[in-house]
């Protein structure tokens, strides 16, 4: 096959999004098309070049024809969503319900949410497994700032050992992930801001931890709902064709999410914490696109 | 007033159901094959069909399926389901009735 009509597959590719079956039948299913043309095409008389040109000219846009397939592949079915949906709601149910307190309930959710991400990852990474893989990610990072928090000598193994396994972990993760599509990396971290708000709100400074289980008590019904928030956006994420909507909601979600988060702490969150939060979530929501740019030109 | 591929955008799917419905075809196929009914009126972007042959098997409208041809090449062939079947009889009796609508309305009146 000539170089542009290659190029045109890569283009083609490169733009797709989809998991690796479905896009390997869409490549193979273009390139018959592209055999079959060029092959009338040398037959009415046209030169190996002029085939290939008007070939390219005929299908369009390959940014386009790209963008078309993804919507007609992206919207996920109502189980999909619910099931995408689904660790955020029960997360949302534990504090609600005041059953974080309870730790055969921490590690059941633990249990399952692990279960779920490593069923996801070999099942070929359906768009329902990343708010899973996010949760599955949480104790890496909880057990991580808990090492910080430990005497000194513990902060030194934190530090040796712990964190830069962990980093390496949760790079890796990210980066897997990234090459699959930047939004599924963005709908994975879509906790993280509020969780990081919450923690910034009932952190104890200079008090003793029954204050900080108590003050975790008192907000336990509000952060509940900020969960339930991000399992209702996550639904909509599952179930919207485009891209852009798909961003849009992510970045909505994390501005409802924060605000909720500032209103229900009752002034525990500063305006300077909040909009530094906000930049966060942003960042956290939109830079993995340019990590994918990235991962992209550097091959 | 409409451009004729905002026309056809709008028709696709009817007209692709009812190619396939004919028989089962791969995309090259049912591009010639729309090209040859309609004496060469419908000509669209070809990379354009795809999305909506993806479009109609998302939907339950038709079903793609991989065929080896005896040189060893491989095609995927989209056959209409029954639930397309259902969809494209309704179709045809709509555009029908819009048809001879139309026609009552634009013919020139004769004395």
């Amino acid at each position: 096959m000539l170089t542009v009509l290659s190029n045109y597959l890569d283009s083609i590719r490169d733009n797709l999004r989809l998991d690796h079956s479905s896009e390997k039948e869409v490549i193979q299913e273009l390139e018959t098309h592209i055999e079959d043309e060029i092959h009338e095409l040398r037959e009415s008389g046209l030169s190996e070049a002029e085939a290939a040109d008007t070939c390219l000219t005929l299908l369009g846009s390959a940014k386009v024809v790209a963008r078309q397939i993804y919507e007609a592949h992206s919207q996920g079915s109502w189980t999909q969503a619910l099931l995408a949906a689904t660790p955020h709601l029960l997360f949302g149910l534990l504090f609600a319900l005041n059953w974080w307190r309870g730790i055969g309930w921490l590690l059941g959710m633990l249990v399952l949410v692990l279960i779920m991400a490593v069923y996801g990852w070999w099942r070929g990474k359906p768009a329902w497994l990343f708010p899973w893989l996010g949760y599955s990610l949480l104790p890496v990072v909880a057990a991580a700032l808990l090492l910080l928090y430990l005497p000194q000598s513990w902060s030194w193994v934190a530090i040796l050992f712990y964190l830069p396994l962990a980093l390496w972990l949760l790079y890796a993760i990210t980066v897997r992930t990234i090459k699959r599509d930047w939004l599924y990396t963005s709908l994975m971290l879509l906790p993280l801001p509020a969780i990081a708000g919450w923690f910034i709100a009932v952190e104890p400074v200079n008090q003793l931890p029954e204050h900080w289980l108590q003050r975790m008590q008192d907000f336990a019904p509000w952060i509940g709902l900020t969960f339930l928030a991000l399992g209702v956006t996550v639904a909509t994420f599952i179930r919207v064709r485009k891209r852009w909507l798909r961003i849009s909601v992510l970045v909505v979600s994390g501005l409802i999410t924060l605000t909720m988060v500032a209103y229900y702490a009752e002034g525990r969150l500063s305006i300077l914490a909040f909009l530094i939060l906000m930049v966060v979530m942003l960042l956290v929501l939109l830079s993995p696109a340019l990590v994918e740019r990235t991962l992209r030109h550097s091959g | 007033m409409a451009k004729k591929h905002e026309l056809i955008k709008g028709n696709i799917d009817s007209l692709l159901l009812c190619v396939i419905a004919q028989q089962p075809m791969y995309g090259y196929q049912i591009i010639k094959e729309l090209e040859r009914r309609s004496q060469g009126y419908f000509k669209f972007k070809e990379g354009t069909l795809y999305p909506a042959l993806h479009r109609l098997e998302k939907a339950g409208l038709a079903l793609g399926e991989w065929q080896t041809l005896p040189n060893g090449r491989q095609r995927r062939y989209y056959h209409i389901t029954e639930k397309g079947l259902n969809i494209l009889v309704a179709k045809r009796g709509q555009w029908l009735d819009f048809i001879t609508a139309m026609n009552l309305i634009i013919q020139p009146v004769s004395d």
